[in-house]
């Protein structure tokens, strides 16, 4: 059984039931905040050495993220966190009362880097509402045009965001005995990335001169080129819809995207070579490290990549359909699987705003999903977004971020976590490039201008900042095979003269429809919850990748992944006065998530077309 | 236009413009940005012309400038900055830049725009061929003044 803290249990045919005798089965704990504030107001004031330390902004992370944490400088310990989301995201709000087809291209809009991924999650969640079955090659171009998606979300994390935070000028600042032992530390993986010392490695990841941090930036140009092949526009497509794509593919296509892939087989060697070096250096000259970012590898993800002969888009098959993608969706608690079917992870999904600056919601429309699986009063579709700016207080409601949670739990995302869950749960069919071990994903990266070669990411003993990334780095030759295995499936389709790209569809004028598209973002979990009444959207629910790592503190106070993974880290930082102090292993920890607030946090529409304002409280400073 | 002014739609990211202008076989003498942005104390279709005068702000701030538009962000400053960086301008750059009003729902310009029209397309056509009509109404941009005021108060 899946569930240890919802009321839902499965009879012995795997029939999901409300358990029996509960008052009110979904009540929930609500801590108060106050006392532990209390608490660290005393020891600051009569400790000189315990320290707020706020970065508002976190620089180098997309969107606005501010961060608030109190170090015990003396101890070199962090001892409260708290995640702040800045910016309101009025997504749910412009939606209502809209047309469905509209969804796809308002949605997208929720990010500049990953609209791909928003245009496909509303066309999967109109799709499943109104029984929309896309042709395959609508489903194989679309298993492509995301995937080149994340090739070019990940590079850009590895080295333009993350990336510097390894380079020789900024360990320099924080870390300078480790530039003399990096001199001197030859490098493990020479042959594909050509660096001769670990320190060759960081020079050529300082931002903007190094030669990684300049090529990362290319190649997110050679993603772009082969994404518009098929979206027509980035980073928000023209083409994707409900029922597949508005787009001609032929042969001629299909090759221009060829020749883009290629470029990734080489880079994908070079990359995983290069960030297996960095990490592996840091992790064995000071083992601490291990605990920068640490919290256990309790995650969830939608899975994404459908396979042409399985997905019919129906809630009935998601099961089915959503184990035979690419990427096994699932939970992880603690480093084990604890489900790979979409079903249950739809039903364990709440979302909380004691702290956040939303009015809770009446109301329980739906008791249950369409095949009986009981939904908490606070699960997305039932959920209603009420903003309420007010006082930022670490007390009571600090963020514009909601807490979402799974069977009750806080959970992270990220695309290791697809990564993660696909290698440990061992349920994805076999791929001619990739290989499920169960502790181990085995990427078969074939031959370009390096000889072919199998890449093996294995999953790591502890999950902590420096294995996100490196998981990160594996991520790319990953998305890069799945990509040419469906290039391969896309020429076969062609060949076999299969060219319908989509499905016609009508919007019925009548009767209420959900559904949920649940596609991961190149930083993990994604999903829309939609329902259609009378042919409008009566309500749309998104939940991010960040919306799940910025969580603030659940009702009952746990925190939320970047506040435990901060919590976690040691600081390790050399400084010689509390005023030098830089929090790089903070950032390391908080920028390991790859956090994307604009698809967190949004502009508000007003109820007046013509206005859109910010709702903005950015500043810490003197906050209670 | 003369065959030798190329008009391009260039609603992208600046790293895309960027890498755009680092692929041309032969470079531009003289490039023109028409830009719509709502500025404090204008009226719509105020048309101001500002000159870039290259410079470059400090490493953090192009780092910054380079973050946000690889993540999405549109903004001509990024846009003229990452340029700069990348030494890609020509000696002439120039930015027409237009005050649109108040942003609304919807694709189409306002009744007061559109009748302004005209008018910015005739400054367009003239500073694109001639450069500007009267120099002393030209504003000038440069890289390590452009985000003074962000930079000073964080």
């Amino acid at each position: 059984m899946c569930f240890k803290n919802l009321p839902i249990a499965f009879d012995e045919e795997g029939n999901a039931y409300l358990k029996e005798g509960i008052n009110d089965p979904y009540e929930h704990k609500v801590v108060d905040l106050g006392l532990e504030q209390d608490k660290l107001k005393s020891l600051m004031e009569k400790n000189g050495f315990i320290r707020s330390v706020d970065y508002d902004p976190v620089t180098r992370v997309a969107g606005a993220l501010a961060f608030h944490s109190i170090v015990d400088l003396e101890q070199k310990k962090v001892i409260s966190t708290n995640s702040m989301a800045t910016l309101f995201r009025g997504y749910e709000v412009i939606l209502k009362g809209r047309d469905p087809r509209d969804a796809a291209y308002i949605s997208s809009r929720a990010c500049g880097v990953c609209g791909g991924v928003h245009a496909t999650c509303s066309a999967l969640a109109i799709e499943m509402a109104l029984d929309i079955k896309p042709p395959p090659l609508g489903i194989v171009m679309r298993n492509i045009l995301l995937a080149i998606e994340y090739l070019y979300d990940h590079p850009l994390h590895l080295f333009l965001l993350a990336g510097p935070d390894y380079s020789e000028e900024l360990v320099k600042e924080t870390n300078p005995e480790l530039i003399e032992k990096a001199a001197h530390t030859k490098a493990k993986n020479k042959d594909v990335h050509g660096y001769e010392t670990i320190l060759d490695i960081m020079k050529d990841l300082n931002p903007l001169k190094g030669k990684l941090y300049l090529e990362a930036l290319s190649m997110t140009r050679v993603a772009r080129e082969a994404y518009v092949l098929i979206g027509g526009k980035y980073p928000h497509p023209q083409s994707v819809v409900p029922g597949g794509l508005s787009v001609t593919v032929d042969i001629t296509v299909l090759n221009e995207l060829y020749s883009r892939l290629v470029k990734f087989f080489d880079y994908s060697q070079k990359t995983t070579g290069i960030w297996d070096d960095v990490f592996d250096f840091f992790l064995e000259s000071n083992p601490e490290y291990a605990k920068c970012g640490i919290r256990p590898a309790t995650m969830m993800d939608t899975g994404v990549w459908d396979r042409p002969d399985a997905y019919d888009a129906t809630y009935k098959n998601c099961d089915t359909w959503g184990e035979a993608r690419w990427s096994t969706p699932g939970v992880l608690v603690d480093g084990e699987v604890v489900t790979t079917k979409l079903t249950q992870l739809n039903a364990g999904m709440e979302e909380f705003v004691e702290h956040s600056y939303y009015e809770k919601w009446d109301g329980h429309e739906f008791k249950t999903d369409p095949l009986g699986t009981p939904l908490s009063p606070n699960h997305p579709w039932n959920k209603e977004t009420i903003p309420k700016p007010g006082k930022q207080s670490w007390r009571d409601r600090y963020s514009w971020d909601t807490s979402p949670t799974w069977d009750r739990m806080p959970m992270e995302a990220g695309a290791y976590s697809r990564m993660y869950i696909t290698a440990k749960a061992k349920v994805a069919p076999d791929s001619k490039f990739l290989e499920n071990t169960g502790h181990s994903m085995k990427i078969h990266v074939p031959r370009h201008t390096l000889p072919e070669k199998t890449l093996e990411w294995h999953i790591p003993e502890h999950w902590n900042a420096f294995e996100r990334n490196r998981a990160r780095a594996y991520c790319i030759p990953y998305s890069a095979m799945v990509a040419m295995d469906n290039w391969l499936l896309a020429m076969e389709l062609l060949k076999q003269g299969k060219t319908k790209i989509s499905t016609k569809f009508e919007i019925p004028k009548t009767g209420t429809h959900i559904g949920f598209g649940a596609w991961g973002a190149g930083r993990g979990f994604l999903t829309h919850h939609l329902v259609v009444e009378k042919g409008v959207i009566k309500n749309y629910q998104i939940i991010t990748p960040s919306t799940l790592n910025a969580a603030p503190r659940t009702p009952w106070g746990v925190p939320g992944p970047y506040e435990e993974a901060v919590l976690n880290t040691p600081v390790l930082e050399k400084f010689d006065k509390p005023e030098n102090y830089k929090g790089i292993d903070i950032l390391r920890a908080i920028r390991s998530f790859d956090p994307c607030m604009p698809c967190t946090t949004h502009i508000m529409a007003k109820d007046s077309d013509h206005m859109i304002t910010r709702e903005v409280t950015t500043c810490a400073c003197g906050i209670e | 236009m003369p065959p030798n002014v190329v008009v391009e739609e260039m609603n992208w990211g600046p790293i895309a413009i960027v890498q755009y202008f680092q692929t041309l076989e032969i470079p531009f003498e003289k490039v023109v940005f028409l830009v719509a942005l709502e500025r404090p104390e204008r009226q719509i279709g105020d048309i101001n012309i500002y000159k870039w005068e290259g410079n470059l702000p400090s490493e953090t701030q192009i780092q910054a400038c380079i973050g946000d538009a690889a993540t999405g962000v549109i903004s001509v400053e990024n846009l003229l900055v990452i340029g700069e960086f990348f030494n890609i301008w020509p000696k002439e750059l120039y930015l027409l830049d237009i005050e649109p009003g108040p942003e609304m729902a919807g694709e189409h310009l306002s009744e007061d725009l559109k009748a302004k029209v005209p008018e910015i397309l005739e400054t367009l056509e003239y500073l694109a061929l001639n450069g500007p009509r009267d120099k002393a109404l030209v504003g000038v941009l440069r890289g390590d003044e452009l985000f003074n005021k962000k930079e000073n108060a964080s």
